[in-house]
């Protein structure tokens, strides 16, 4: 009985962390209308944004945010306006911009082999890492201190982006572009950045969950690809756009994942987590919180 | 000359060069590059049934190859049945597959129909890597099924030299290609082709496009099932990895994208543009710069795309137009087009 508590305990805490790498993915499909295929990659370059401040600084690993998330954010948002706007500004009228989900496949393949280039196949981890394999103790069970700090994070990026888009001007703009572009851009708000700023939000977020992985997963060059596909799964679950749905998928996932094996083999959890991917595609493919959309 | 009797000629000697190349070119390493050419293209070519031709983008499309490489092999392993008619088999499972994953999803919004394709193909393969027995076909995951390349022959599709493979997917090709062809001249194409534009007007006119896009998944899935027992029969070895992974769909569908999805000659021409490129990367760079090609197309592929979104079919094209203009005569009888 205790250990179904603990698993249970443990899956919410990985499923938000689940939730906060697909959080980005959410935002930029909200304001957009695309899916950042390359999400995964963007997560995977603040791994080792984040492992490389902490290895060649030495500070402690949660104080990395402070450094890779407006790198992040910058990043996010020179890549929107160098690589993706012309795409855009080519495929004004046209309803879905496919064409963006080609550019950002590309995106992901060119960041991931050129990180495999660069710094080489090698799994990764903090050398002198402060927190690894800590616990706390509460009653009987053990609870991981990175993960709990991960689920802290989680809550409060969602908490602080959704304030953002609520309470600032910024915000508000955000909002009424993926409400409506053109009205939007009739009362003066210039559409094109305002995709820049929610891009940049967007990469910031997978920046902060980098933060909160990097002391307990490996980095390497494709640790990208199974958060990527996860981060689909979870905003397809939790409705694409929607902030909470985000870390409510990701939840969703993490308690399958690990309560799952008490009662099945790994590998059949991860067909249940794909299968329940595809039911919710047939059945409702808004998601839990998704707005419905004319399809 | 005529234009059309001119690029009627063309083809034709470009046919006759493509059957007669084994005679001229005996070394087994460049036959076999060719070999893998060619069956590039033609697995990009059937994507463009659905990638092009429906407008829509299938992103999972090694699932099928995988489908009809294990159908196939363990028919062919377990049971003794010959890979011809386990191709067939494989086939009409992936047509089948192919239909399941796009009823729903047709109606949606294109991402979403990458994402299921995306999703089904991990998914599959996932399972198929970690499952030994399903009933009573042994699926051997992760260690993969061998070939043992005993009794060959044409009945069991097992050859000791590269050209029969060469002359089979050769044909193959041509095969998929002429389908290409009539289906772009035919009712079906106009109605893809209606469908991918302005869905709306097209149902206003009264034209199923659902069902269109329906038909040209299952003929794509089927086509590239087909290949998939080709590779199995070709390198003697499957593994969920090597045949299923998703590198092999994004890398067909790149090259598609690239040549100019939508067009006959555009998957063709990127296979035969960029398959050189990977392979010289992967002779020349291989230890030092890892992963080099796929770097050089997804660059290719962002430059394409904001550049030249109808692929790189569209200028090569404007550039043969032009040629042959000068050297033929139009319609009217005059010079020049």
């Amino acid at each position: 009985m205790i250990y179904i508590l603990e698993d249970t305990i443990n899956g919410i805490l990985m499923g938000s962390i689940y939730g906060l790498t697909a959080l980005g993915l959410t935002v930029i499909f909200g304001v957009l209308k695309v899916i950042n295929f390359a999400h995964g990659s963007l997560l995977m370059v603040g791994m080792y944004a984040a492992y490389w401040t902490v290895a060649l600084t030495g500070i402690h690993p949660y104080l990395a945010i402070f450094i890779v998330a407006p790198f992040m954010f910058a990043f996010g948002y020179y890549l929107q306006d160098i690589v993706i706007k012309p795409i855009f500004k080519a495929e004004k009228d046209v309803r879905e911009p496919i064409t963006v989900i080609i550019v950002t496949t590309g995106l992901w393949y060119i960041l991931d082999n050129l990180t495999l280039l660069v710094f080489g196949p090698q799994y990764r981890n903090l050398p002198d890492n402060p927190l690894r394999g800590k616990m706390l103790e509460i009653g009987p069970m053990l609870i991981s201190v990175p993960k709990l700090f991960g689920f802290v994070m989680a809550i409060l990026t969602a908490a602080a982006i959704y304030w953002f888009f609520q309470k600032s001007r910024m915000g508000r703009a955000i909002r009424a572009t993926s409400l409506d572009r053109e009205a939007a851009s009739l009362m003066g708000i210039n559409q094109y950045k305002i995709y820049n700023v929610a891009f940049g939000i967007g990469t910031a977020a997978a920046g902060i969950a980098a933060v909160t992985l990097v002391p307990f997963y490996n980095v390497f060059p494709s640790v990208g690809v199974l958060f990527d596909i996860k981060g689909f799964i979870i905003v397809v679950l939790g409705g694409l756009g929607s902030i909470g749905g985000a870390i409510l998928g990701g939840i969703i996932i993490g308690l399958i994942e690990s309560i799952g094996p008490q009662f099945m083999t790994a590998t059949w959890t991860e067909a249940i987590v794909y299968g329940l991917f595809l039911v919710f595609l047939f059945v409702k493919p808004s998601g839990l919180f998704g707005a419905k959309y004319d399809w | 000359m005529p234009q059309n009797v001119f690029n009627k000629a063309a083809l034709i000697g470009l046919l006759a060069l493509a059957f007669g190349l084994p005679l001229v070119v005996r070394s087994a390493t460049y036959l076999h590059i060719l070999v893998l050419v060619y069956l590039y293209a033609y697995l990009t070519t059937s994507w463009n049934l659905v990638g092009g031709f429906a407008g829509v983008l299938p992103l999972g499309h090694a699932v099928f190859v995988g489908i009809g490489a294990y159908a196939s092999t363990i028919l062919f392993l377990q049971y003794g049945i010959s890979p011809w008619i386990g191709m067939v088999v494989g086939a009409i499972f992936a047509s089948i597959v192919g239909v399941l994953i796009g009823l729903p999803t047709f109606k949606m919004r294109g991402a979403y129909f990458a994402l299921a394709t995306i999703a089904f193909a991990e998914g599959f393969r996932v399972m198929v890597e970690n499952i030994d027995y399903l009933g009573p076909f042994n699926i051997n995951g992760p260690r993969g099924l061998q070939i043992p390349p005993l009794d060959t022959g044409l009945a069991n599709f097992l050859f000791s030299t590269k050209e029969p493979y060469y002359y089979i997917i050769l044909v193959m090709l041509v095969v998929v290609l002429v389908i290409t062809y009539m289906i772009s001249q035919s009712k079906l194409g106009y109605y893809l082709n209606a469908g991918g534009e302005e869905p709306e007007a097209a149902m206003a006119l009264g034209v199923n496009v659902a069902r269109a896009k329906l038909i040209a998944m299952a003929m794509s899935s089927f086509l590239t099932a087909l290949a998939g027992t080709f590779y199995a029969q070709f390198t003697l070895y499957i593994h969920p990895k090597s045949i299923m992974h998703l590198d092999l769909s994004f890398e067909i569908a790149f090259i598609a994208l690239i040549g100019g999805r939508g067009s006959i000659a555009g998957p063709v021409l990127g296979a035969f543009l960029l398959r050189p490129v990977s392979d010289f990367c992967r002779i020349y760079f291989g230890d030092v710069l890892p992963g080099l090609h796929l770097i050089i197309f997804g660059a290719v592929l962002i430059l394409v795309m904001i550049y030249q979104p109808r692929g790189l079919q569209e200028p090569l094209t404007r550039v043969w137009q032009h040629l042959v203009s000068r050297w033929t005569t139009n319609a009217m009888g005059r010079a020049g087009t």
